[in-house]
């Protein structure tokens, strides 16, 4: 199995990390940075590696080769190096038009919650934030609900009804907590969270009411959304449809990553250090409710990568934003494709819903992080 | 060069007045203190000069620019701020917080050059916080945690410096290191600071200049010998204070006085024979006790003499270093027959003082009970050649009492006290 191979991974370069601090003629800050590339190399290897064994695991068996020759075809220049005349056109359907779209789906989902992960315990300052804190995933579920309870479920140019308005019902929700928070000019954080609990709360009332009196075939369909599923991105609309806000999101959070380091000082320090903090905070919720509203339209709620992630990566690489971002991001884009790989291997047709598998894997190694941690790690 | 004017500002948060009509400038090279009870706006005046509660009126200039219609950026190019704590969510290294000091100075997609690096080592080095560079912050004590802090506030390299009681998480040691060295970069790189302070002595020698806050309004602004005065302190503070500049450090030297926990007063008048700082204590534990005092006679400038003066307690003085003079002891005697007891502290006795027993006697005399405050051998502190012994000697013998502790003596005055209120109340039948 995968697992293995990621805990291995961290654990070495944690040790890396911790071989290098022995030395004393420089600082941490300066071998920190230029360990940076090292770690980016790594992770790219180790995403690579896990993209292809995710390709290469389902329930009908392709080879590796040939799963290469069915890449390569499809890239326009290099498409006649390789004979692909053995590839069966099954083999190939499959991996084109069912794995790869839901491995993509998957490795954009894991990299944009992870990024709103990291976003929002920066904003919040506050480790318990993740991706939902400020009401995106109740608003979705409640779009998600109405749609699915109403029966209005149609195809629009090709992305259908549940997907916009899971997505509208996320934004709308983000939308209205910011504003209730809002005092003049100013958003206070402590206020947006208890305004994202609040709202939340409301939102799942209604949400349960609607469970209440759904009927029982339609319920299974709620609850399968609600635990957060890959199994119907297995089509190119989902990754077109969700691909471009994604990738801006992540791009534009990453400009603000140094604004995000200072934040971790307080607001008012921030300001004197010259962010503008207000005009950063909203930039940075509007990107992390954007990538998040796009990742639940797909996949519905997945609980974990979001909060988990960023803790995971933070543990080896350090704090500063400028790394963190761009790492978590492909931590949670591997994360989700193996947990993804795993739910679709483990109960073979009838596949487990990969919310459960990124809450039965992610919780226990989170909690053992944290045991192994020096206590005072979160606060 | 740079100068920062404080144009009359008002500040609220909400509906509440924090601060009113806040007026004043300050020029390169000037330490500026403020002092001001919890609440009175010292916090919020620093935000406020810091760009980030923006006045309700008024507004604040840094040269010509006022500083709410420059970007956040610009101004923390030149006015850096150390907080009264910083509370870190992440484990950054020390030297990662103090290269965040950088930011103002580099572009968006930079990284910290060779440059920047250096010059936060040299802050580090300032506040002697190099050693623990690679700590995680949040591992650090808070003394520690504050230098770092400071350093990372010098590695803006700011012209302006704004510090919220920079030294209240420090030991005394680091408390003196880290104010000579504000005070030497106030003077050496003409750095502006303006730091508010909750102890007034350190105030007092570091700062050219203080401003006395009180309820958001500006009490007292000048040098600190003008602006620290007992009266002034006790204005803003509600405290009763001996204010006096230092033997050694020449500087002012704020002293607070516990505040008089009875108020009850009492009926009977002691006096009190003392001098050269042995009456002082017992003036303010009788007056504390309600009793009426007065104390004679006290050469000018002497110890007891300031310490009455702040009491308000009545004295016969004579002039500095000169033997009584008939005159002066009769007004002592005068002052005497008004009493219910004379108290004679454990004083040295020389020529110039002998007389002060001879009024003692005089209060013999005249039945009025006298007390005699012992504290070792009187030979130790007889400079009269046993003549002050003798005195003493010949008191005893016509009925002075004699007592061996203060709670002694307070035990026998409360029993005068209680004998004077059964007598008036049986020549005042009720």
């Amino acid at each position: 199995m995968d697992k293995p191979k990621i805990a291995l991974f961290f654990i070495n370069l944690k040790t890396i990390r911790e071989n290098s601090m022995k030395t004393d003629s420089e600082t941490t800050h300066v071998r920190r940075v230029s360990h940076w590339k090292l770690y980016l190399l790594i992770m790219t290897i180790v995403f690579v590696i896990v993209f292809v064994l995710a390709l290469n695991l389902g329930f009908a068996p392709i080879s590796f080769s040939d799963i290469l020759k069915i890449l390569v075809k499809q890239v326009p220049v290099i498409d006649n190096l390789v004979d692909s005349s053995s590839v069966s056109r099954t083999a190939e359907v499959i991996i084109m038009q069912i794995r790869l779209p839901r491995i993509i789906c998957g490795a954009l989902v894991g990299a944009a919650l992870a990024t709103a992960g990291v976003i929002y315990q920066g904003i919040f300052r506050n480790p318990m934030a993740d991706p939902y804190t400020i009401g995106a995933s109740t608003g979705a579920t409640l779009g998600a609900a109405l749609v699915i309870v109403l029966g209005v479920g149609v195809s629009l140019l090709g992305v259908n009804t549940l997907q916009i308005l899971a997505f509208v019902g996320s934004i709308t929700t983000v939308l209205l907590v910011y504003n209730i928070s809002r005092v003049g000019s100013k958003v206070p954080v402590t206020t947006l969270l208890l305004t994202g609990i609040a709202v939340s709360l409301f939102q799942t009332a209604i949400v349960t009411y609607i469970k209440v009196i759904a009927e029982e075939n339609l319920l299974h369909s709620l609850t399968f959304w609600i635990i957060g599923s890959l199994a119907p991105t297995e089509n190119w609309n989902d990754v077109w449809s969700i691909l471009p806000l994604i990738l801006i999101g992540i791009a534009v959070s990453f400009l603000f990553s140094r604004d995000l380091n200072i934040l971790a000082l307080g607001e008012d320090q921030a300001q004197h250090l010259g962010v503008d903090i207000e005009k950063v905070k909203r930039i940075l919720l509007i990107s992390g409710a954007l990538i998040t509203a796009a990742s639940v339209s797909i996949s519905g709620l997945i609980v974990f990568v979001g909060l988990v992630i960023p803790h995971l990566t933070r543990v080896v690489i350090g704090p500063d934003h400028r790394i963190l971002l761009p790492t978590s991001a492909i931590v949670g884009a591997s994360f989700l494709m193996i947990c993804d790989a795993v739910a679709r291997v483990t109960m073979g047709s009838g596949e487990a819903p990969v919310g459960i598998i990124t809450a039965l894997s992610g919780a226990p190694f989170f909690i053992y992080l944290l045991r192994r941690r020096r206590k005072g790690y979160l606060m | 060069m740079v100068v920062l004017t404080i144009d009359g500002i008002d500040c609220s948060y909400g509906s509440i007045k924090v601060l009113e009509n806040i007026q004043f400038a300050i020029e390169s090279g000037e330490f500026l203190g403020i002092l001001g009870p919890n609440g009175s706006g010292k916090t919020t005046l620093l935000r406020s000069i810091s760009r980030v509660l923006k006045p309700k009126k008024g507004t604040i200039f840094i040269g010509d620019a006022d500083i709410y219609k420059l970007k956040p950026l610009e101004v923390a190019k030149q006015l850096a701020v150390v907080p009264q704590d910083t509370p870190i969510t992440f484990d950054f290294t020390a030297l990662e917080v103090v290269l965040m000091g950088r930011n103002p100075h580099m572009p968006r997609f930079r990284m910290e050059s060779r440059e920047d690096l250096d010059i936060a080592k040299n802050s580090m080095d300032l506040t002697d916080t190099w050693q623990f560079a690679d700590r995680p912050i949040t591992e650090l004590s808070g003394g520690e945690k504050q230098r770092v802090i400071i350093a990372r506030a010098l590695t803006q390299e700011p012209q302006i410096l704004l510090l919220d009681e920079p030294t209240t998480h420090l030991d005394i040691c680091n408390q003196l290191e880290i104010m000579d060295l504000l005070k030497q970069l106030c003077t050496t790189k003409k750095l502006l600071i303006i730091a508010v302070f909750h102890d007034f002595n350190l105030a007092a020698r570091y700062c050219d200049s203080i401003i006395l806050l009180k309820e958001g309004k500006i009490m007292a602004v000048g040098e600190s010998t003008k602006t620290l005065t007992s009266e002034n302190v006790k204005q803003v503070f509600n405290v009763d204070t001996i204010v006096k500049t230092h033997p050694v450090t020449g500087t002012l030297h704020v002293i607070p006085i516990s505040r008089p926990q009875n108020q009850h007063h009492k009926s009977i008048l002691v006096h009190l024979i003392c001098g050269g700082g042995t009456g002082s204590s017992l003036m303010k534990i009788l007056t504390d006790e309600g009793y009426t005092v007065t104390a004679g006679v006290l050469h000018l400038l002497d110890t007891d003499h300031e310490t009455a003066q702040m009491l308000k307690i009545l004295t016969t003085n004579e002039a500095p270093f000169s033997p009584i003079t008939d005159e002066t002891h009769t007004a002592n005697l005068g002052m005497i027959n008004k009493t219910d007891a004379v108290i004679i502290a454990p004083i040295q006795f020389g020529e110039g003082n002998l007389r002060n027993l001879e009024a003692a006697e005089k209060a013999l005399e005249k039945r009025i009970p006298t007390i005699i405050l012992e504290d070792g051998p009187i030979k130790e502190r007889d400079f009269t050649k046993g003549k002050a012994t003798k005195y003493l000697m010949k008191l005893k013998n016509s009925g002075a009492i004699t007592v061996q502790s203060i709670s002694e003596l307070l035990q026998f005055l409360d029993t005068l006290e209680e004998n004077y209120n059964k007598d008036s109340n049986h020549r005042n039948p009720p």
